[in-house]
């Protein structure tokens, strides 16, 4: 194992121990025990060891249920971190479970930011990709897109996102017409993004989903304009252009051609 | 460093655990919360780390996990003399309890706290350097030590493949019964206790009652009970904690007390019994002690020693006791004992020089006998009578184990049984 790895994990574990002490003593205190079980969790996943990052969290997740006064908003969050893990786990029923269960609560308790509910849609709708369901994927898709807009406004990184993600949800679904319209509004915004709302890799990606979508329609001479300027993007960049897969339990987007 | 986790499990495990450790507290020289009382006995046994974690100011932290699905025993040991002694990040209390119901700890319940537990237990194997195993403590007629003990095992097992798993199991007894289920609950904690335990050593009250009151000459209570577990576990683990000429490690106890897979449950002996309250040091020959600790009205279950026989059998003496002694009168215990005939060889001997507190020598047999498969039996009948007339049974429905779970328990008892008996 990577010691610096080690070296973390057990500093965390040493965290999550003295979380537990106090939590014991202490009820009011479980939301800092979640918090140090997060850490640790995220490390244990880091390491590979996705049975323990689960045992973790189910551990946060019953203590919290079990609480005189069960704190919802961070049941939402464990329900949310159990999901993400499950996503990464590739255990995808369980994980579209989890967030189901996190959007449910969310809804139900009125719990209203739109910016944490359009990102979990957005990884509910990559999970239903996926496993194969196109319609529950769009559905949820759809809805992120509508809240990302609503809350960032119509050309922000997060918009492009989705609908770079539709975008590739269609091409999948054999819908090329509508795979190139929503790689074109991607397309769009990033282009006239000035850096700061979107990841260096991801205009290049735009460019080389583009080029799919043109190959797939026949249109060979625009698929190899676009996978050039692919090319040249990526030339400039640090990455060297290639898409970076963002993976974190705030936002987790599908770069994913 | 070869080091033992112990796991108490329900109110039976945690009642063992308060005696238990008391006893370990004495013999290693440390104080009730776990400061050095005695530095002479500290320095001569270097092996306190086997049970305790070593923190800031020289104080030893139990290598032990306490669990409960309800509050009381637990309660007690923390405002008792030891409040200071267990780390509270191992202890787990959960209510409402499993409500005598094997089902509910081990599905209902135990679905709900096994991850805390696993992950306690995760944080006490970390703080180790060489792990040997787990020794269990838990009742297995109940709900919280048999359902929730139950699924422990089957995770540790899961979780830790190449580690020994010791229980210390305490069967109903014929005579005295605590819950109409404990048939139902003892059963179904077997099936899982052969499929995932190393060993297990079945601990009757109705044994420990008889062996307490013909000892001690007076009326026992259950003090006097898990006084008389607590030395016996604490002398299968001497040998490791303590210097001795012929040590026996958990690994040794599986290997040479364990013919065939799955007849891994033992019955014990402890010589010379003596009440925690004696004040004198007791002192005995080694042939009475021998004698004592191969008789078969001082062993902990209730066997069939007139149609049964030995397959296998080790020995501990503990104090001021000499090899040629051990030698010649073993050698005579040895024949005395009825083996199967397929089995040649003498019976496993352990020496570990620091005596239990208040004796001079001690002598544990554990010993793996055909007759067992009477406490199997006896268990059996109880719950063919039940089971055939579905009395109680909705309660385990109800909670996620059905009839054909419950059967498949019995069917696995009752092999198990049978493959005592085929032994012979």
């Amino acid at each position: 194992m990577n010691p610096s790895l080690e070296k973390q994990i057990a500093a965390a574990a040493r965290s999550v121990e003295e979380a537990r002490r106090n939590a014991y003593r202490d009820q009011s205190r479980l939301g800092e025990l979640v918090e140090q079980i997060n850490v640790l969790a995220e490390y244990r996943q880091q390491e590979g060891d996705f049975r323990k990052a689960e045992s973790l969290y189910r551990e946060a997740l019953f203590r919290i249920q079990d609480a005189k006064a069960p704190d919802p908003e961070l049941m939402v969050g464990v329900y949310s971190l159990l999901a993400y893990l499950y996503d990464r786990w590739g255990k995808l029923p369980e994980a579209a479970d989890f967030y189901q269960k996190a959007l449910k609560l969310s809804d139900e308790l009125g719990i209203r930011d739109s910016d944490k509910a359009a990102t979990v849609k957005n990884n509910l709708a990559m999970i239903y990709k996926a496993m194969r369901d196109p319609e529950k994927a769009a559905h949820f898709y759809t809805e992120a897109l509508e809240e990302f807009r609503r809350v960032h406004g119509d050309h922000s990184g997060k918009v492009a996102s989705v609908y770079n993600n539709l975008g590739v949800l269609y091409y999948q679904n054999l819908e090329v017409e509508r795979s190139l319209d929503m790689h074109h509004r991607a397309l769009s915004i990033r282009e006239q993004a000035d850096g700061t709302d979107m990841e260096p890799g991801d205009l290049s990606q735009t460019y080389i989903n583009l080029g799919a979508v043109h190959k797939a329609l026949g249109d060979f001479q625009k698929a190899h304009e676009c996978v050039e300027k692919a090319r040249a993007i990526s030339a400039g960049t640090i990455t060297g252009g290639l898409p970076v897969r963002r993976r974190s339990a705030a936002l987790l987007l599908d770069k994913t051609a | 460093m070869r080091e033992i986790l112990s796991i108490h499990v329900g109110q039976c495990g945690n009642q063992i655990a308060d005696s238990f450790w008391r006893l370990i507290l004495k013999e290693h020289g440390l104080n009730e919360n776990g400061t050095v009382k005695d530095s002479s006995v500290v320095k001569s046994n270097s092996n306190q780390e086997v049970f305790f974690h070593k923190v800031r100011e020289g104080k030893y932290v139990p290598r032990a996990v306490l669990v409960d699905l309800e509050p009381g025993v637990i309660a007690r040991i923390e405002g008792g003399e030891m409040s200071e002694l267990f780390d509270e990040g191992s202890i787990i209390r959960k209510l409402p309890g499993a409500a005598n119901n094997w089902a509910r700890g081990y599905n209902v319940e135990g679905e709900r706290v096994i991850d805390q537990i696993m992950n306690t237990i995760d944080s006490a194997v970390e703080k180790t350097q060489s792990l040997q195993g787990f020794l269990i403590t838990h009742s297995i007629g109940g709900g919280s030590g048999s359902g929730l003990g139950s699924l422990i095992i089957e995770r540790l097992r899961q979780a830790y493949p190449k580690k020994k798993i010791f229980t210390f199991s305490v069967v109903p007894s014929p005579l005295i019964s605590d819950a109409a289920v404990e048939p139902y609950n003892a059963v179904l904690s077997l099936q899982k206790i052969k499929e995932n335990a190393d060993c297990a050593v079945l601990l009757d009250n109705e044994a420990l009652f008889r062996i307490a009151k013909t000892r001690f000459q007076r009326s026992p209570n259950y003090m006097d009970l898990n006084h008389i577990v607590a030395l016996i576990m604490s002398s299968v683990t001497a040998s490791l904690r303590f210097p001795g000429r012929l040590n026996t490690d958990l690994n040794e106890y599986v290997t040479n007390l364990v013919p065939f897979p799955g007849n891994h449950f033992l019955t014990a002996s402890f010589a010379p019994m003596r009440s925690a309250q004696s004040e004198s040091v007791v002192r005995t020959n080694f042939a009475d002690l021998a004698r004592e600790t191969f008789s078969e009205d001082n062993f902990t279950a209730e066997i069939d020693w007139r149609t049964g026989v030995y397959l296998s059998a080790c020995a501990l003496f503990r104090g001021e006791v000499k090899a040629k002694e051990v030698d010649e009168n073993m050698a005579a215990i040895r024949k005395s004992l009825n083996f199967a005939s397929y089995v040649p060889t003498g019976i496993k001997i352990g020496l570990a020089e620091t005596a239990p507190e208040g004796f001079a020598s001690s002598g544990l047999a554990l010993v793996n006998h055909t007759g067992i498969a009477q406490v199997f039996e006896r268990l059996l009948q109880q719950f063919d009578i039940m089971f055939d007339n579905h009395a109680y049974t909705h309660w385990y429905e109800g909670a996620g184990v059905s009839r054909s779970w419950m059967q498949s328990a019995r069917d696995t008892v009752a092999e198990l049984a049978v493959s005592y008996r085929d032994a012979v």
